[in-house]
This record gives structure tokens, sequence and C-alpha cells, in this order.
């Protein structure tokens, strides 16, 4: 009875509100809505599948808002966090990561000429807003404060973090006051003075001091003293705020008729809606996890849930009775999804002025899954399934139809409330305060609590009028956390800035010079993670010369190896390939590559198999019975024995693998690219353009060693969902390594060298390239196609290879002092089998902090920087600027892709850390892999994009300082061709500096206007080697000269 | 450890005459079997009484040792235990730790039994906790539960060899609390979320069901005999064992013990709790809902497993239970498309299986099947964050995307009852909405109409308005949590 009732009260509403219910909604709303959804989107996080991590801006959305704005207004629209926590930043305060000077500056800054402005006579903004930044000022509701003033000693003992000095003032001129003016007073007037009159001498003191016993006021104890004195403060202030306007404030209005019912009731429709949203999204977007596919899923992600849930029949929940018929009545009108959201929207009673907010509002509540449904939307190529265009659409309508239910049902239990939910707002909302403001008594505590450390007396501030007090909380009330946090964050980030800034100054001062005739050059991917493994390469082979480029190395390709069943883009995200190259087994070993492709076949469907078959009931059960206990001996070895296990897993491996001698199919054969048969691989024209940029990039034109390598790089870790976001992001996470091989190959080709020669780029013929592949986990070093090396390369190959032995054991115990777990008395070779565990091990949830603690970016010479320790806090694209022409074409080509890569590294790294919940995906110990394409929090949540805590925890969270060799009108030049550039410059999403290509002189960039860099230090500390100087350090180092 | 190895060598001296030094053999499995018990419960107790006495919890190393040591210990103890017990063939020790009460016809005996079923259980445990107490340690490092976390895995382990071990009815029932306790904190774990906090609620709540009817049973069965001795209702070594019950006496205490393990393992219809019990760190997830705590049922009916043979309808209505869930959970687990989800309605189908196994009498398969599928579940869960890269692996092996394993069952069927069993199993049987709808309501309102009535009576009574009693300000709460 209760369920056809419900029922019909859809309809009702239905009917009451007028709409149009067969299908044909106006183009105009249409279009419109069409494109708020597309701009909300853009909102939503832009993780794709967790496979290919792909780090970017979280606020992308948001970078053409300046960056404090930009960051606050993202914290609004996804409530979270936009900097640290003040306690955070005041802890950094006291360990010296954040100086009282640094602070200072910031508020110079930030206040400009407004800085001296005096305050109610009392003090000047400066000093006012630093004393609010150094002391925390607590508040509380208002009965918390009355019972801390009441029942703590606020008001026997001035609060200990006072600086003596003032504290000593504070006492004495009390004192002072008492016995000179007040007592006076107090044995003359008892009983007759007129006390309107006589306003410096005020009654509730005067009252105070009887209580305190006037008559032994010359034997009243320092302690007495004290209390009287705060007793009295207290009192002023109260008094003082008495009569001042209250400060009001209007709450932002709430748009979501949820939110508004929650805080009318407690009640979340969420909790009912999301269950439902999350299970069908993840059918909606699984990738083949699931055994029974989602009917209907080609059809859209709307009629897909049409006709999973129009059947009567379905679940017996209450809210959800009404459903079936609501969906039934939809498809029979054969509404689209977009007239469907239109109705739900007229339904709730959404005025199209409120459009906007409430679909922004309404996609943010689950963005995790929203935003993955639009990248399947607009990204197809990222993924096997994807989504039709206007996927977003039909899930807002779908989420809208179920919104709709829940809110009825809810209005319903909790108000009794059965009209239309056009009113449901007004009539849930009207209890709710829409104005908050403070009491008198929060507003006392706060002058209470400043005055005792900025020395405000009693006798002070019983002289200043009513005008001052309401200025002075005023003052108090305008720099509110918000803003006390973003002059924190931004000393936070000029402390960091100034100690860079100092040691590339002082660095600076040698001569740039390329190291004369190498043994070998090294190219490295412009990872943070290379800066000290470049710098343990140059302490332990002087005679090398190491080169960074972003990790594809200009090779954009779909790369599919011998053992792989599907190409992947090999290219930054911003890039599209256009190429596919494959790799091939030789032709001699063609036979044997057949057989064991075929075991691996059989082994492979034997594993699904096996996979699969646990899960079901007949097989599971066959297999648990007869050979489940035999599970327990891989499990008890590999998580007690992780490194042996690998080992023997290893050795069975290598069985299997495909033979060690294969090729890159380089060379295309018909004119057009394709995935297939001749339309793999590159012409040779390509491959020439392809090695001339990546080569003039770093500025590799002359001065070649006999062997050039290139190291692509990867994370090889187990157990681990985001393993991806530990490979080269300039490979879209993937490792890097075939690029380095095919790069390598190409400059190897006498043809593309014939051309390069044409352009007059001479590689002389001694010289031989290699690519390779280092694994940032377990910090070792592999090299592609030596078989090809000419003979004569050999001993410089060897050379090369025990210096890069000796570099990877030092970058590992380089790295083993960020690690807990690993002791600080490792040896260099122990700290290599330390990392090789940890990338072994099941239970490891850090195998390595991948660019964690990035904080710069240098794009310029090597030789500018060689021998400075950056402890892996650096971006480093090599650069040549004396090759470069006047319009700084190169390094136009090379900031276009390493300003938005790098910043959205950094960036990401900086939200995931700030509030890991919120921007991040929390700690990875509950996470639950998901459709094959990310993770969620335990058994259902929202989708979690973003880094996990794990990941983030040793970074500091500062905007990424780009140091670029080049000239004021070189940048100004590159920033007026590249739109995306300049935005992140202007707006500040990246701090700028340029270090001037013939001196040491440094110019910062500030509010468009470059400023010459005063160094504050000459000297900087000086270490043999590396080890010296980071050895028994676990936190962030300074910077030092190396001298090997 | 070092009273093991002592006794080591009383054995080897002593072997010889086993039957003249039959004290010394009692002696020693007396001892054997005080380690096995109490090496978890002094581990529970360091690691308990250090977090509340000091202001900072131990280190993650010491607690570690502390883990590592208890559970070695017991380990050792237990396959000692073993090795003696299979060298001297004597199946059966029973181990007592005294008459705590005794009143005429009615006593309580803290006892502990040390036979074919209760041994393999407890080295389980002991392998598989240790394991996973190995696996957290890393997994663990640095998180602000990590303490929390292994007190709670001690409490567990000291409530898996009380339940294995209980040599009374009321035994069993101290570690069956033990064992619910720590599960529902575990699920809780992440305690700032709401979800963990509500589907530890949830979980907790079925186990409330499930330990009333255990407590029910043991109340009937003092009624009956007097006393919960397993010796004295289960007469002979297990698997060969009768029962002085009569039939009907045993159809009825079997069913309160089938419901007991019904909650305990997540049977139809509480099956709705096991897939939401995955929200705590992957460790406990493993060993708690793939190993351990999901067969304690099957292993509550396999202690009981004469009572069964007495009354051919308990057996029936046990393999309908486990037949019925096997079969729902397969269902369900073909629609899901998260790992966690997936492995828990897996280990689901074979905990049915087992149920139906018992039912029928297969008591050494049903064992064996316990242990295996316990080991393997443990390794899949622990192993579940790899799932993209073995994905990857196997299509790279086979090359190209994996064949499905569609349900070929339902081909034949119309379009529209396809769909609509696949909304039943996405839905998850609606068993929670089932529950909720005919069990908690009505049970809400039949509370809230006690309550109505007592406030009437009050009011006639009292002559005014009484203030309003607790309940009916809990149950709304009660009411979002089903």
């Amino acid at each position: 009875m209760e369920r056809r009732s419900e029922a019909v009260h859809v309809h009702d509403s239905l009917n009451q509100t007028d709409l149009p219910t067969s299908t044909g909604s106006d183009p105009v709303v249409a279009a419109e809505l069409k494109h708020l959804i597309e701009k909300a989107a853009s909102l939503l996080p832009s993780q794709g599948p967790i496979t290919a991590f792909v780090f970017l801006n979280t606020l992308q959305a948001l970078e053409d808002l300046p960056f404090d704005e930009g960051v606050q207004k993202g914290a609004r629209l996804f409530g979270c966090q936009p900097y640290l926590t003040e306690d955070n930043y005041r802890d950094k305060l006291t360990q010296d990561r954040i100086y009282l000077s640094d602070l200072e500056l910031a508020l110079k800054r930030d206040l400009k000429e407004q800085a001296d402005v005096t305050i109610a006579s009392v003090t000047t903004r400066r000093q006012l807003r630093l004393a609010m930044l150094q002391y925390p000022l607590r508040t509380g509701p208002t009965e918390e404060l009355q019972w801390f003033v009441a029942e703590t000693d606020a008001l026997t003992r001035l609060r200990p973090d006072a600086p003596s000095s003032v504290r000593d003032r504070f006492l004495t001129e009390t004192k002072h006051w008492v016995m000179r003016d007040l007592r006076t007073t107090v044995v003359h007037s008892h009983g007759q003075v007129d006390h309107g009159l006589r306003s410096d001498h005020p009654l509730p003191i005067v009252e105070l001091i009887d209580r305190f016993g006037k008559a032994s006021i010359e034997r009243w104890s320092a302690a007495t003293w004290e209390a009287f004195t705060l007793q009295a403060l207290w009192r002023t202030c109260r008094n003082g705020m008495f009569g001042v306007t209250p400060h009001v404030e209007e709450k932002p209005q709430i748009i979501r008729h949820r939110d508004v019912l929650r805080q009318a009731s407690n009640f979340d429709t969420d909790s009912l809606v999301h269950p439902v949203l999350i299970r069908f999204c993840a059918a909606f977007a699984d990738q083949g996890f699931s055994n029974w596919s989602l009917p209907h899923r080609d059809d859209g992600f709307f009629k897909s849930f049409l006709a999973v849930y129009s059947q009567e029949g379905g679940p017996p929940e209450r809210w959800m009775d009404a459903l079936p018929a609501e969906l039934t009545r939809i498809a029979k009108a054969k509404m689209t999804p977009m007239d469907s959201l239109i109705e739900s929207l007229s339904i709730l009673g959404v005025p199209s002025a409120e459009w906007e907010d409430f679909i922004t509002a309404s996609l943010l509540a689950l963005r995790g899954w929203a935003g993955l449904i639009w990248q399947l939307e607009v990204r197809p190529d990222r993924q096997a399934i994807s989504a039709t265009p206007g996927c977003l659409m039909e899930f807002l309508a779908i989420r809208l139809i179920l919104e709709r239910l829940a809110l009825e049902y809810a209005a319903k239990e909790t108000f009794h409330y059965s009209g239309p939910l056009n009113e449901l707002r007004q009539v849930t909302g009207s209890g709710l305060e829409k104005l908050s403001h403070s009491s008198v008594e929060q507003r006392a505590f706060l002058i209470f609590q400043l005055a005792q450390v900025l020395g405000w007396s009693p006798a002070t501030l019983c002289h200043i009028n009513s005008q001052d007090w309401a200025e002075l909380i005023h003052e108090i009330e305008s720099f509110d956390s918000m803003e006390r946090r973003r002059i924190f964050h931004q000393a936070f980030e000029r402390h960091f800035r100034v100690q860079t800034l100092d040691a590339i100054s002082v660095h600076g001062v040698r001569t740039p010079q390329r190291v004369s005739s190498p043994r070998f050059q090294a190219v490295f991917c412009i990872d943070t993670r290379e800066e000290s493994f470049r710098r343990h390469l140059e302490e332990v082979a002087p005679d090398a010369e190491t080169f960074g480029a972003a990790g594809f190395f200009s090779v954009p390709m779909y790369y599919k190896g011998v053992a792989d069943a599907h190409y992947a883009a090999l290219c930054p995200i911003v890039i599209k390939p256009q190429h596919w190259i494959t790799e091939e087994v030789d032709s001699t070993l063609e036979a044997q590559n057949r057989r064991r492709a075929k075991t691996r076949r059989v082994l492979g469907t034997a594993s699904h198999n096996v996979h699969q078959g646990t899960r079901s009931v007949a097989g599971g059960a066959v297999l648990t019975a007869s050979f489940g206990v035999l599970a327990s001996i891989p499990l008890v070895f590999r998580v007690l024995f992780p490194r042996m296990t690998a080992n023997i897993r290893r050795h069975a491996g290598r069985f299997v693998e495909p033979p060690p001698m294969t090729r890159l199919h380089l060379e295309r054969k018909s004119e057009t690219p394709g995935p297939k048969g001749d339309g793999i691989g590159f012409s040779v024209n390509e491959m020439a353009t392809m090695g001339e940029r990546l080569l003039r990039d770093i500025g590799l034109t002359s001065g070649f060693a006999r062997i050039v390598c290139f190291f692509g790089h990867g994370s090889f870790c187990l157990n681990n969902p985001h393993k991806s976001c530990y490979d080269c992001g300039a490979c879209s996470g993937s490792a890097g390594s075939p690029n380095a091989r095919a790069l390598a190959a190409i400059l190897n080709d006498p043809r593309v060298r014939e051309i390069l020669k044409s352009r007059g780029l001479l590689i002389p013929d001694d010289v031989h390239f290699l690519g390779g592949l280092h694994n940032t986990c377990s910090d070792s070093v592999t090299f592609h196609d030596v078989d090809r090396l000419p003979e004569s390369h050999l001993a410089d190959l060897e050379y090369a290879r025990s210096a890069l032995e000796d570099a990877c054991e030092r970058n590992a115990h380089e790295r083993c002092r960020r690690f807990q777990s690993a002791p600080l008395d490792l040896s260099f070779a122990a700290a290599r089998r330390h990392v090789e565990g940890r990338s072994e091990d099941l239970a490891q949830t850090r195998p390595e902090f991948g660019n964690a603690s990035n904080a710069i970016c240098f794009v310029g010479r090597r030789a500018r920087l060689r021998g400075l320790y950056l402890d892996r806090r650096c971006f480093m694209h090599s650069y040549e600027p004396l090759a470069d022409d006047a319009d700084c074409t190169i390094l136009g080509r090379i900031l276009g892709a390493v300003v938005p890569v790098c910043s959205g590294i950094n960036l990401q790294y900086f939200f995931s850390y700030i509030d890991s919940p919120g921007w991040g995906c929390g700690t990875k110990l509950p996470h639950n892999i998901t459709s094959l394409l990310g993770v969620m929090d335990g058994a259902a949540s929202d989708l979690r994009p973003g880094l996990p805590w794990q990941g983030v925890e040793i970074h500091e969270p500062v905007r990424l300082l780009m140091i670029i060799e080049t000239t004021p009108d070189g940048i100004r030049r590159i920033m007026s061709r590249s739109q995306v550039v300049s935005n992140i410059i202007k707006n500040g999403w990246v701090q700028l500096a340029l270090l001037d290509a013939d001196s040491n002189r440094i110019l910062v960039y500030r509010d468009d206007e470059f400023h010459v860099y005063e160094p504050s230090i000459t000297d900087l500390p000086k270490a043999p080697t590396s080890a010296d100087w980071y050895r028994g350090w676990r936190e962030h180092l300074g910077f030092a000269q190396i001298e090997s | 450890m070092f009273d093991a190895f002592h006794m080591l060598g009383l054995l080897a001296s002593g072997s010889a005459q086993p039957t003249t030094e039959f004290e010394d053999v009692s002696l020693l499995f007396k001892v054997l079997g005080l380690l096995v018990v109490g090496a978890p419960v002094i581990m529970f107790a360091t690691l308990g009484i250090a977090s509340l006495l000091r202001d900072r919890p131990l280190s993650e190393r010491v607690i570690a040792r502390c883990v590592q040591t208890g559970i070695i210990t017991g380990l050792i103890a237990s396959i000692t235990m073993l090795g003696l017990m299979l060298f001297w063939n004597d199946t059966q020790v029973p181990i007592e730790f005294g008459s705590w009460v005794h009143v005429k016809d009615y006593h309580f005996v803290f006892k502990f039994e040390f036979d074919k079923l209760s041994v393999p259980f407890v080295i389980l445990t002991f392998i598989l906790c240790g394991t996973i107490g190995a696996f957290a340690n890393r997994y663990l490092h640095r998180e602000r539960g990590f303490n929390r976390f292994f007190v709670l895995l001690s409490l567990f382990v000291v409530g898996m060899v009380t339940t294995s071990l209980a040599g009374t009815v009321e035994t069993l029932f101290t570690g069956w609390e033990l064992v619910g306790l720590s599960s529902a904190l575990l699920v809780a774990f992440f305690h700032e979320r709401p979800a963990p906090a509500t589907n530890g609620l949830h979980v907790w709540i079925v186990y409330r069901v499930s330990d009333a009817a255990l407590l029910l049973a043991s109340i009937a069965l003092h009624h009956m005999k007097g006393g919960g001795d397993f010796d004295k209702l289960l007469t002979g070594e297990w698997p060969m064992v009768g029962t002085p019950l009569e039939p009907n006496q045993a159809f009825f205490v079997g069913v309160l013990l089938l419901v007991a393990a019904m909650g305990k393992s997540a049977m139809v219809p509480f099956s709705g709790w096991l897939p939401r019990a995955m929200e705590g760190p992957t460790p406990s997830s493993a060993i708690f809902y793939g190993a351990l705590s999901v067969h304690l049922g099957a292993f509550l009916l396999l202690r009981f497993s004469p009572l069964l043979e007495q009354s051919l309808a308990l057996r029936v209505l046990i393999v309908v239970v486990g037949l019925s869930t096997a079969l729902f959970a397969t269902f369900a687990g073909t629609v899901q498309t998260d790992i966690k989800s997936a492995l828990s309605f897996a280990s689901l189908s074979q905990v049915g299986l087992i149920f139906a196994e018992i039912g029928l009498g297969f008591r050494y398969i049903a064992l064996v099947h316990i242990l295996g599928h316990g080991c393997l579940r443990t390794l899949q869960f622990l192993r579940a964050p790899t799932l993209l890269y073995d994905y990857r692996t196997m299509e790279d092996a086979i090359g190209d995307r994996l064949p499905k394993f569609s349900g070929a069952w339902l081909n034949r069927a119309e379009e529209s009852v396809r769909t609509w069993y696949y909304r039943l199993a996405m839905e998850r049987g609606y068993l929670d909405s089932y529950l909720k709808n005919y069990i908690v309501y009505p049970f809400l309102g039949i509370l809230r109409r006690c309550d109505a009535l007592e406030q009437t009576w009050t009011k006639m009574l009292a002559g005014k308005e009484s203030s309003k009693a607790p309940t009916s300000e809990a149950s709304p709460t009660l009411e979002e949590l089903l």
C-alpha cells in the first residue's frame, strides 16, 4: 500500500510542475546545459586508468587565475585545504624551515605601503599581523571560552610563549598604573566618585583591586600581580568589546538540497544514492574484470541504467520503491538524458541562474567516478572500453533522478514533508542560520591573547576609545586564518627560494666548462631522481659528461614489446603519437621465440584459468581442497624472504622469456604509418628530425665521446596499484627505455648521420650511441643492443658500465637515508641490496619515493650546477643558451613541454601532500582495485585519484622554482608565443628566476617584473663527496659544493 | 621456548618406555598446552598493557619482536604437540584450568582439548597470523594505527586459539567473542572515515546475533546435560564421536549452533556483511575474511558434528544453507568489479561448500578444504594490489585481451530476465534490504511499541510526563546501519 502511494506521489508532483514529458527540449537550453557540464567537467580529476598515471596540476582548470586565488577557489569547491594548517607552518618555524625574517618579509611584500599604518594607536598593522602569525590564537564556542577562562589558568598565568621582555614590561606597567593612578583614586573616591567622568579609572578594575585586597596591595606577590593583571586585562577586553558592531559573516549559500537537508536534519541522502551509483559506475567503467558485463552497456550510461533498474521486483529498499515506475515513465516518454536532466532541475526547483553552481556541486559530490566517466568519454585512446560522447551528462541525469527519490524519502522521514521538491530547500532550510557572528567573549578572547604577546597592558587598553576598539577587532578579524596561511606559505616558499638562489649564485661564480674529451656521455631523464644519479656518476667518473632531457627523448610513439599484448603510448600525455614501433626477435632465433611464446601462452591461459577457477564454486573446490595447502609455501616464503623468492622466480622465468636478441622495427616501408605490417616505423627523414631535435635541445652538437648512452627510466615493484606513478612521467607512466633504445638506433643509422651532416650537425664515425634503462626502484642499469656495439668500443663500454654500477650503489645509498626502515650505517653495497629487497617485497608500500621533495627545475648547462648537491630536488634539462637564436626557438620548444610537465608533477605532489585524503588518495592500506582502472577506499567509495600518502610523505609542498639560463627578453618572447607557458608563469603556478649565461647574476620574476637577486651568502659548505655531506641525516638537507 | 626445549630433552630420555613415564608425558603435554595457549595471551597482555600505561605506544620494532616471539613460541609448541600426539598415538589430550563454578548439576570448567580437529586449526592460525604479522609489520610501517593493529591482531590470535582448542562450550564462546570483537574493530580501523565505522558496526551487529544463538545453545546444553564439556556431550575421539543427546534435543541445539555458524561464516541470509568487511588494511582483510574467522562457523559445526549425526533434518538444513550460499556467492561474484568484493564472494562460495560437505558427513574433506582454502585465499588477498600487473602479465602471455567466462547458463534466457538477474547479482541479492525490512524494522517497531507502552504506564502511574527512555533515541542510528 505504502509503496503504491509513494509511486503515485511522484506522478502528482510531476503534474503539479507541468513539465514537458516528451522528447524535444529547447535546443538553446540544451546547448547551455551541455556547455555548463563541460565547464564543470574540467574541474573533475583528470586521472584516467591508473596503469598510465598522468601527472597534471590537480587544479588545472583554474590555471587562468592567480595561484592564491586559484587554490582558495579550488578548496572551496572541493571542500579541501588550500594550504597546510597554521600549526604545520608554526612547526616549520620552530624547525627553522621558515625563519622569522621570512615571515616579516612576506608580510612586508604583501602589505606594501600599508605595513606601517597605526592601528588603534597601540600597534602597527605589520606588528599585529606578525604576532598573529607567530603566536597561535585559540578560539572556540562562547561556552567553551567561558569555561576556559573560568576553569583553567588563563587568568592566573601569562601565556607561556609570551616573550620575556614583553612579559616584564606588561607586569611593571600595570603595577605602576595601579599603584600610581588607581590606588589613590580608590582611597579617595570611595563611595562618592562619579565614574562617568573618570573614564581612566574604570569601575571594574577598581572593583578588582578591592577583590584582590587593596589593603595588602603593597604585599601582593608576583603571582598575585600576574593574576590581577590578567583579570584586569580580560575585564578591559570584554568591556571594550561591548557595543562594538558585530562582525557579521554571511554563510556561503548552500546550493544542493542534500546539504540543506543534512544541515537541518543530519540525514545524508548521498549515503543512499552513492552506493547505487558507485556500483553502477564501476560496472559501466569495468575493463573486463567482472565475468558478466553490464547489460546494454553499449547503449550508454542512461539507457543501460534504465534497462537494469526499470523492472519491477528490484531492491526492496524503501527509498527506491518508486524507482522502477519513474524509470519506466521516462523510458515510455522516450526522454533523452537531456530531457530528463532538464526535468529533474525543474522538479528540484533549480532556477537557471543557479545551474552552473548546482551542476558543479552535483558532479563534484562523487568526483572520482564522474571524472573517470569524463575521461572515458574524452580520451577513448587510453583504455580498451570507453564511453560515448555525452556520457557525463547521462551520469548527471541518472544522479539527479536518484537524488530526487532519495530527497523525497528523506524529507518524509525526517520532516514528514511530502510537498513538491522545488520548495524543499526553502522549507527545510528556513530554520538554519544564514549569518554567523562572533560573540563578545570570542572577540575579547582574541584581543586578550594578543595583548599578552604584544604587551598591551590594561593601562594602555583602558585609554583607547570605542572607535579604536572597533578598529582593532576589525583589523584582527580581517586577517583571518586563510590569510595567515597564505602569508605563511609565501614565507615558507621564500625560505627555500632564498637558499636555492644563494647556492646557485655562489656556485655560479665558476666558469662553466664542458668536460674536455669525455670518456663517455650519458643522457638521462629530466626527473629529480636522476639528479643524484648524475651527481654520483660524475663523482665516480669525473671524465664523464651527463645531460638531461625529457624522458621520451623526442621519440613519441606507440610501442609494443616482443612479449606485450598491446601498444602503449610512450610520450607525454599532451602529445598523441603518430607512429607505431614494435620489438622483433632476431630472425635466427625466431623458432625459439615461437616456441617460448607458445609456452608463455599455455602458461598464461593456465594461470588465467586458475585465477578464475579459484573464484568459481567447482574449480575453487577442486583447487583449494587439493592444492590449497601448497599455497602456504609461496605465502610464507614471499612474505618472509622476498629477495630469495624473487631470485628463484627470475631464474624460472628465464625459460619462457623471449630470447634476448631483439631489434626494434624502426623503419617504415609504406608511406603512411599504422599499427600493423608495413605501417610500423618511421621514415628516415622523420628519424633524422627527431634525432637532430634531441641533440640540439640538450646542446650536444659537438665534443662527442666515443660512447653516448641514453637512459630511460622505470620502476619495478610489486603489489602496488600506483606503480605507474613511479615510472617515467614523460612516457605517460611507462618505462622510457624503448624510447632511449629507439633514439640510439636512429642516431647510429649512417643514413641519419648523413642527413644530419647536411644540416650542419656532424657526428664523428667513431661515436656510438646506446640505449638503456635505469630502474629507479632497485637502482640498476641495463643496456640494449650491446651486441651491435663494435668490438673497438667494448673497452669504453666496460669503463662506463663499471662507473654506472658504482653510481647505482651510491645512488641507492643516498636514497636509503630517506627510508626510515633502512639503517643509517649501511654500506654502499648493502644499500643496493636494501633497495632491491624493497622492489621485490609484497608488503612494501614505499618501494621508492618517486619525485617526492621536488622543488626546483633547472634549464641550462649542466656545467653551471655540476658539483652542487641538490638533494634530489631538482628537475634538470640541458640547454645551451649560446647555441640558441635571438627568438629562443630551442628554449621555447623545451619550455613548451617542461613547464606544463614539471609544474604538473610538482603541483600534483603539492596538493596530494597538502590535503592527502582530499586532493590525494589517502593512505594506501585500504585501497581496493576496481574496474581495472582505479582504486577505492575499502569496500565501496568514490574513486580515489591522486597520489597516496606513502608516496608523498617526504615531500615539502612548495611551488616549483624554475631557474632558466636565459635573458628576460628571451623568456618574454617565449611567453608571448605560448599561452600555456605564459599562464602558468604569470599566474604564479611556478616561480621563475633567470640565471645570466655569462655571470652569476640572478633575476627573480615577481609581479610581472624581473628583480635582481641579492645573494645573502658568499660561501657554501663544502664536502669531498656527496656521501660525506648527507651521511647520518634523514631530513631535507641544505646545498653544498662537492669537490671531487 | 626454553620450557619446550627442556621438555624435548625429557622426551628424548623418556621415549623408550612411554607407559612407565606416564606422569612425565602428561606433564609434558600440560606444559606444551600451556605454551600454546599462554604465548598468545602473554603477547596480547604485553601489547595491551603497554598501550594503556605508556604515553607513547611501543616502537614498531618492539611490537614486531613481541608478536614474532609470541607466535613462534605458540607455533613450535603446537607442532611439537602434534608430533608427540602422533608419536604416542594419543589423539585426544585435554588440559584443564580448573572448575570455576560447581553447583549441584551445573558446572563451568575452563578446559582445552587437543585433538585431530583442533591442532591443525591452531597450527593454521599460528602460521597465517605469523605471516600476516610479518607482512603487516612492513605494510603498516609509519601508519598511525600500527600499535592498534597489532593489539587487535594479537587479541584475534588469542580468540582463535581459544575457540579452536576449547574443551567446553563456555570456553569456545569466550574465544568466539574475542574473534568477533577484534574483527569488528579492525573493519573500523580507519575510523576517521564514516564508511568503515558504519560497516564495522554492521559486522558487529550480525556477530551479536550469532553470539546470541551460541549463548542460547550453550544454555540449552547446560539445561540438558548440566555442563558444557565436550567430552560429556560428545563421546569418543574426533571425528569418530557419538553423543548422548536425544535426536530432538540434538536438532534444537543444532539449529541454534547453525544460526551461530551462519552469522560467523556469512551464510545466506547474513552474507551482506562479508563484502562490507573489506574496509580494514589489506592484511587484516586477508586473514579474517579469506582465511580464519570466516571458517569459524564451519569449525563450530565440525566440532559438534556428532549432533548432526543424530538429526537428519539438521543435516539437510545445513546442506541447504551451504549450497544456497555457494550458489548465491558464485552468482553475485560474477558481476563484482572490484578485487576485494570478488575475492570475498569467492571465499563465501567455498565456505558454503564446506558447510555442505559437513552436512553430508565428509568431515576430513571439510577440514582439508578449510586448511587449503585458508592458505590460498590469504595469498590471493595479500596479492590483491597486484591485480593490474597480473592481468597485464596474463594478457601479454596470451597475446590478447583475456577471454571472459561469461554466465553461459543465462544466455538462453530472455533479455529482460537476464537483466533482472543482473540487477539481483549487482545488488547482492538484496539480502541486506530484506534483513532490514523483515527483521530490523519489525524488531525496532516492537521496541518502540514497548517504549510507548512503558511511557503510557509510567505516565499513568506517576501522573505526569516521564522523560523519554534512551532506546527511542538510539534506534534511528540502528536503522541507518543496516
